[in-house]
């Protein structure tokens, strides 16, 4: 008996509460919508032929609005294919470290895919550990860079294509960027962090309520990528030189103080651009170059803060030393699109669930 | 709009200076307690601190604070005056209300201190009462309104919320989810889990901020206001934590983990927290907060002894403080 296609599904009860509700028209993605959107999910998966899928526990709602909703279906519509939904067992810790275990546990039950519902941070948190096995990225809310802001069913439909094979890895897969920060002397040695989307050297001094909310902090940007049409800080970016995913380079810039000694900011580039939803800010740019992959590049800084996809991380401690590079070491994501279109010129869909349902 | 999150050297110090003293102050009151010479019940704000001092640090003695049965933090964040809050507690004579309030009653008008409060959310009403009073006098001043998981769930302080928002009131409303109303834990009984989330319903902004940061409350706490001074209405922020003693003192917290409060003390200790990054940061050093702990520690003893000195309120002082005259 062929072991059943088991998917992993992340839906991180803790994004869209931050700061950015107050300093910004950030969206508030609820509890209920979270769960609501895992069950969407669910239903795009079980259909084309998912038996089985992990998640995680959590003390947020998001399981608990799951369990009823898996009681319903069973209860009025067990015909609609659905798979066996099993939670990780794992001790709730209510941090990023529960995401870091419940990926590992993932990859040790041998899930095909991991669909990871949250913003950027999330999806990072994933990346860091996810190694080979691929991801179907949604976004909650309108805030993010990386994740695709989709309908949870039609990416739950090419994600069950991906996992069962019915779709080939070349067609449906591709790989992305990312920037690796590491500390190699100081203090602070041996440690590295990762980015999907964007490195910040903030000038703020401290961690903090984490977000980068104020242009003025801002001191220097790397980028994987940057879309025109993009949010964050990113577009920063994406409106002086857009860098496609799959271009083979990111981009470096660096900003000048505005209203510094000496106004500084007079000798930066003034650019407009939508740094958060509702935030259209300006910034003085006084370099944007292209960032290769694979060259080791120091981060000159001596204080404040490194920010990863926009969130504060690492206060800078007298005598590190970090550098940054980019790689093509980012995690494979699940082009639905693409995995759609190719399902559709070969009726991939009618195929899979016939064998679905006739599987059950 | 944003305040930055940089602070001045003699901020920090100023800051780690209400830290401490809410810690020393609470961790004396927890030892004295068990001697049976304090009337009362008392609840104790240990391991809350970052809450109290990252929000105060931003008002006035033009804002007004209300605060809970577990107020003694928030008023030495305010300034309330320590000895006389000690000497209240004891119920003395020389009480910030001469003795007749208590614990649970600290109140210092003079500091925007509306009081503590036995009644759990009512702190809700008369922020709204004193938030109202700023907009329409335009004295640029707001309400905060402190409360806890429990009171979360309590009409009074949706009632509250709905008419902030509705009058745009210059109000914030600081959940303190401390995980426990009592002995029962906020993961059963708040409904929607995450306080915050209940903000959307009332037409403000609603985050969650880690309660054991104090650079992350001072912060969003600092947006909040901020946005409260400016016009742009209210907030709820929810600050997640957990507190190092019991309900009230005596609770025997059978509802807790073994070795949880251990934990948090050993991890998560907000003033600990503190130290480690602005030492690293170079901006004030290990000797010079040591030196902060030994002012602090001689404030308390001169509190606590004045205070066990100090006489007790008489009989004719049951007939004063009952009724306000007004010119």
């Amino acid at each position: 008996m062929p072991s059943p296609v088991t998917v992993g599904v992340i839906a991180n009860p803790a994004s869209g509460r931050d700061i950015r509700r107050l300093t910004t028209y950030a969206s508030v993605f609820p509890t209920a919508e979270k769960a609501n959107m895992v069950v969407r999910l669910l239903a795009g998966l079980g259909v084309l032929g998912v038996d089985r899928v992990l998640t995680l526990r959590d003390r947020t709602g998001v399981a608990a609005l799951l369990l009823r909703a898996l009681d319903t279906h069973a209860a009025v519509a067990a015909q609609q294919r659905w798979p066996q939904v099993e939670f990780i067992e794992q001790p709730i810790s209510d941090s990023v470290s529960d995401t870091h275990a419940g990926v590992t546990a993932m990859l040790k039950a041998g899930v095909e895919l991991i669909a990871v519902l949250g913003g950027d941070g999330t999806h990072r948190a994933v990346a860091a550990h996810c190694g080979k096995v691929p991801l179907l990225t949604l976004s909650t809310g309108t805030n993010n860079a990386f994740p695709d802001l989709r309908e949870a069913t039609v990416a739950g439909l090419a994600g069950a294509l991906v996992a069962s094979g019915a779709v080939p890895a070349e067609v449906a897969l591709m790989r992305n960027k990312r920037l690796v920060v590491r500390c190699v002397d100081g203090p602070n040695r041996g440690r590295e962090e990762i980015a999907l989307v964007d490195v910040c050297v903030s000038r703020q001094r401290f961690v903090g309520a984490r977000a980068v909310s104020d242009p003025a902090d801002i001191e220097a940007l790397f980028l994987t990528f940057a879309s025109p049409d993009g949010i964050g800080l990113s577009s920063i970016g994406g409106a002086w030189a857009p860098v496609e995913r799959t271009a083979s380079h990111g981009l470096h810039l660096r900003f000048a103080r505005p209203g510094g000694v000496g106004a500084i900011g007079a000798i930066g580039v003034p650019i407009v651009a939508p740094i958060a939803p509702g935030r259209v800010e300006r910034v003085f740019m006084r370099t944007c170059e292209r960032f290769e992959v694979g060259v080791w590049m120091p981060l000159d800084t001596e204080h404040g803060t490194l920010a990863f996809d926009g969130e504060r991380e690492i206060e800078l401690e007298r005598g590190d030393r970090y550098e940054i590079a980019l790689d093509w070491d980012g995690p494979l994501t699940v082009d639905v699109e693409r995995t759609l279109r190719y399902s559709a010129s070969r009726q991939l869909v009618r195929e899979v669930a016939n064998v679905a349902a006739h599987h059950k | 709009m944003s305040v930055s999150s940089d602070l001045s050297k003699d901020e920090l110090l100023k800051a780690y200076r209400m830290m401490r003293t809410i810690r020393e102050f609470e961790e004396r009151l927890h030892v004295e307690f068990a001697t049976g010479e304090i009337p009362g019940f008392v609840h104790l704000y240990a391991g809350e601190e970052a809450s109290a001092v990252g929000t105060m640090l931003h008002l006035n003695d033009a804002d007004y604070v209300a605060t809970t049965h577990r107020g003694h933090g928030h008023c030495i964040a305010k300034g309330v005056d320590v000895h006389g809050m000690m000497a209240e507690i004891y119920g003395r004579k020389t009480g910030v209300c001469h003795g007749k309030g208590g614990s649970m009653h600290i109140a210092d008008l003079s500091k925007g201190m509306l009081g503590a409060n036995g009644i759990v959310g009512a702190g809700g009403p008369l922020i709204c009462g004193a938030a109202l009073a700023a907009k329409y006098k335009k004295s640029g001043g707001v309400g905060v309104c402190f409360f806890g998981d429990g009171a979360s769930n309590q009409g009074v302080i949706f009632e509250s919320m709905n008419l902030a928002s509705v009058w745009r009131l210059p109000a914030i409303f600081v959940a303190e989810n401390n995980g426990y109303a009592e002995a029962t834990s906020s993961t059963w009984s708040v409904a929607t889990d995450n306080i915050a989330d209940r903000a959307s319903g009332f037409g403000m902004p609603g985050v969650i901020v880690d309660g054991f940061d104090f650079f992350a409350v001072h912060e969003a706490l600092g947006e909040a206001i901020e946005r409260a001074r400016h016009g742009g209405g209210p907030t709820l922020v929810e600050v997640k934590f957990s507190r190092y003693f019991g309900h009230f003192e005596g609770d025997a917290q059978t509802y807790r983990a073994p070795g949880e409060v251990q934990k948090l003390r050993d991890e998560k200790d907000c003033l600990k927290r503190f130290e480690e990054r602005v030492v690293r940061a170079e901006m004030l050093s290990a000797d010079q907060l040591r030196g902060v702990d030994a002012e602090v520690k001689t404030l308390i003893d001169s509190a606590m002894t004045q205070a066990k000195a100090a006489p007790l309120p008489t009989a004719e002082d049951l007939l004063s403080d009952v009724y306000v005259s007004y010119p």
